[in-house]
């Protein structure tokens, strides 16, 4: 009863303020660039190849790791604010039980960045279908592949945004949330590679891809058994941090 | 230690104001702070602290900038760990109340609201996270002066408005206890009326009222006892009436002398005039004895009510400069 009226008031917090709608004007940018590049893009030797198979296509509309990495930037915000703007004060007063608190807020910000993932995903589904009649090229990735591209964005965003509310509790800024965040989706995996070659495939960048079906080098058990990894270890350390941490 | 005794002249009103609200659970709650110590590093911040707040009264929470209060009141709501010693609401830990936001009611951070929230979805959200009818968010919107301004962002409210928010949710639950950090910061003189109606009235119906102010003529009228932290430490308590007439005046032409020998037997001595002091720390037939054995002839011997600024400058030792920042 107490984690529902919780988790209630964290997904009330998350639809009362502008940020989610400044999500879904990004998701909308971001649909209109993918349907833009159909209608105008070529590759180098000005044919439409990128569009061509239904893996070309498939490739174009998989949405996950931009769901992985927009989710967490919305869990990193969502959760830094509540310390900039001393909101954590009142909500560790209602449940002064932290772990309580911390995980109703990380169900919240994993349904948002859930729903924003599938609004993502939807939205550039329909953008590329709706472009590809500009072309020579139909519409050619199945039913069932749309779904799965659905369901891994949708999975990617939950996984997401449960990372990036993680990072944001540690850091507790909004800038420096953001930053490491930005910092873990997009820098630290190459020079990880790069220290350590075999681990290419377990980068969001490519379990993101295995879950949405365009990529086969590892199962899609252990990809998202890897992403769900990738989420837990900094949520676990703000976890962690927060029972510890004084309300400065 | 329990403060028992009674404000004697108060000129504070005990009438109850329309939006004074019953002690919800009937029950009476002592909150308590046994020897607590807050460190940061090396740096104490608490030093031992104790004291216990009564039900049925306000207790007022002084001490200058940095004196601890802020830190003594989230161990209090365990928003802070205390290194050592313990804080207790009705003899639990705040975390450990069945109920907490139902048993207390605090404002700690005044401006603890998303500034592009609207003021009712801010109490919303707590009544969502307390299991509070949604009902009552609009009749405590009402009780603060909140209503035509409940749809508007949060962070077009003036300071005042925001106090009043502030206190909107601190009063959601109907809490028995109430802890406030600084409430009349910001109100305007109807406003901080209002708000001290409405602690008295608390109180008065059994509440357990704590507030922090640096407005010391309003914790004047406001508080039946006072607690004082300076450094972190204990520097006084008790009844505010008892308080302000515990001090004495004497005057003598030998000032000197007399300053010595009270001294010596443990008073403390503050000069008043050219041939008078206040004398704190003994009681008024003492000082009369001590200069009648010492062979000093008194002109006058009475007991002196101090203003609250000028026995709090005295407790905390401050000087014109830090009186001016406190005040």
């Amino acid at each position: 009863m107490t984690m529902r009226r919780l988790i209630r008031s964290e997904l009330r917090k998350l639809t009362t303020t502008k940020m989610p709608l400044a999500f879904v004007a990004v998701l909308i940018v971001i649909a209109a660039l993918n349907a833009f590049a159909v209608v105008a893009g070529t590759d180098m030797d000005g044919s439409k190849a990128f569009i061509a198979t239904e893996a070309d296509q498939l490739s174009l509309i998989a949405f996950a790791f931009n769901a992985f990495m927009g989710a967490g930037l919305f869990g990193a915000i969502a959760v830094a604010r509540e310390y900039g703007h001393n909101t954590i004060v009142p909500t560790f007063m209602a449940s002064p039980i932290r772990h309580r608190a911390v995980l109703a807020q990380l169900t919240a910000v994993a349904t948002g960045g859930c729903i924003l993932s599938l609004i993502g995903a939807g939205l550039t589904v329909a953008a590329v279908a709706m472009a590809l009649p500009t072309t020579d090229y139909g519409f050619l990735v199945s039913t069932t592949d749309v779904l799965r591209v659905l369901a891994a964005a949708g999975f990617a965003g939950a996984a997401g945004a449960v990372l990036g509310a993680g990072i944001g509790s540690i850091i507790r800024n909004v800038g420096g949330a953001v930053t490491l965040t930005v910092f873990t989706f997009m820098v630290a995996p190459p020079l990880v590679v790069q220290l350590a070659n075999d681990t290419a495939s377990w980068m969001p960048a490519n379990l993101a891809n295995v879950i949405s079906g365009t990529v086969d080098d590892i199962s899609q058990p252990a990809a998202l058994g890897a992403l769900i990894v990738w989420a837990l270890v900094p949520a676990v350390v703000g976890l962690v941090i927060v029972h510890r941490r004084d309300v400065v | 230690m329990t403060v028992t005794s009674s404000k004697g002249s108060s000129t504070t009103r005990t009438t109850r104001p329309r939006h004074a609200e019953p002690v919800a659970s009937g029950h009476e709650y002592i909150v308590e702070v046994e020897h607590v110590t807050k460190r940061y590093g090396d740096h104490i911040v608490v030093d031992d602290l104790s004291f216990s707040v009564p039900p049925g009264r306000v207790t007022g929470f002084l001490g200058p900038n940095g004196s601890g209060k802020s830190t003594t009141m989230k161990i209090m709501l365990d928003l802070a760990a205390a290194s050592d010693g313990a804080a207790t609401i009705g003899g639990s830990h705040y975390r450990d109340l069945p109920d907490p936001c139902r048993t207390v009611g605090a404002m700690i951070e005044s401006d603890a609201f998303h500034p592009g929230r609207s003021g009712r979805n801010h109490l919303l959200i707590l009544a969502d996270a307390t299991g509070i009818d949604h009902a009552r968010v609009d009749d405590m919107l009402e009780q603060v002066g909140l209503t035509e301004a409940a749809n508007r962002r949060a962070g077009a409210y003036s300071l005042g408005m925001r106090q009043r928010l502030g206190l909107a949710a601190a009063l959601m639950g109907e809490p028995p206890v109430l802890i406030l950090d600084e409430p009349g910061n910001g109100l305007d003189p109807q406003g901080i009326r209002t708000l001290r109606d409405l602690l008295r009235a608390r109180a008065a119906n059994g509440g357990t009222v704590f507030v922090s102010s640096h407005l010391l003529s309003e914790v004047e009228h406001l508080a039946d006892d006072v607690i004082v932290i300076n450094d972190g430490r204990l520097v006084t308590h008790g009844a505010l009436a008892e308080l302000q007439q515990s001090v004495t005046l004497v005057r003598t032409d030998d000032v000197n002398r007399l300053a010595g020998e009270l001294t010596r037997a443990g008073a403390t001595i503050h000069d008043h005039g050219p041939d008078s002091v206040i004398v704190r720390g003994m009681d008024i037939d003492q000082v009369g004895d001590r200069a009648f054995a010492a062979g000093i002839a008194l002109h006058e011997l009475s007991a002196h009510a101090g203003s609250l600024e000028e026995l709090f400058l005295q407790w905390t030792n401050q000087s014109t400069t830090d009186k001016d920042i406190a005040s």
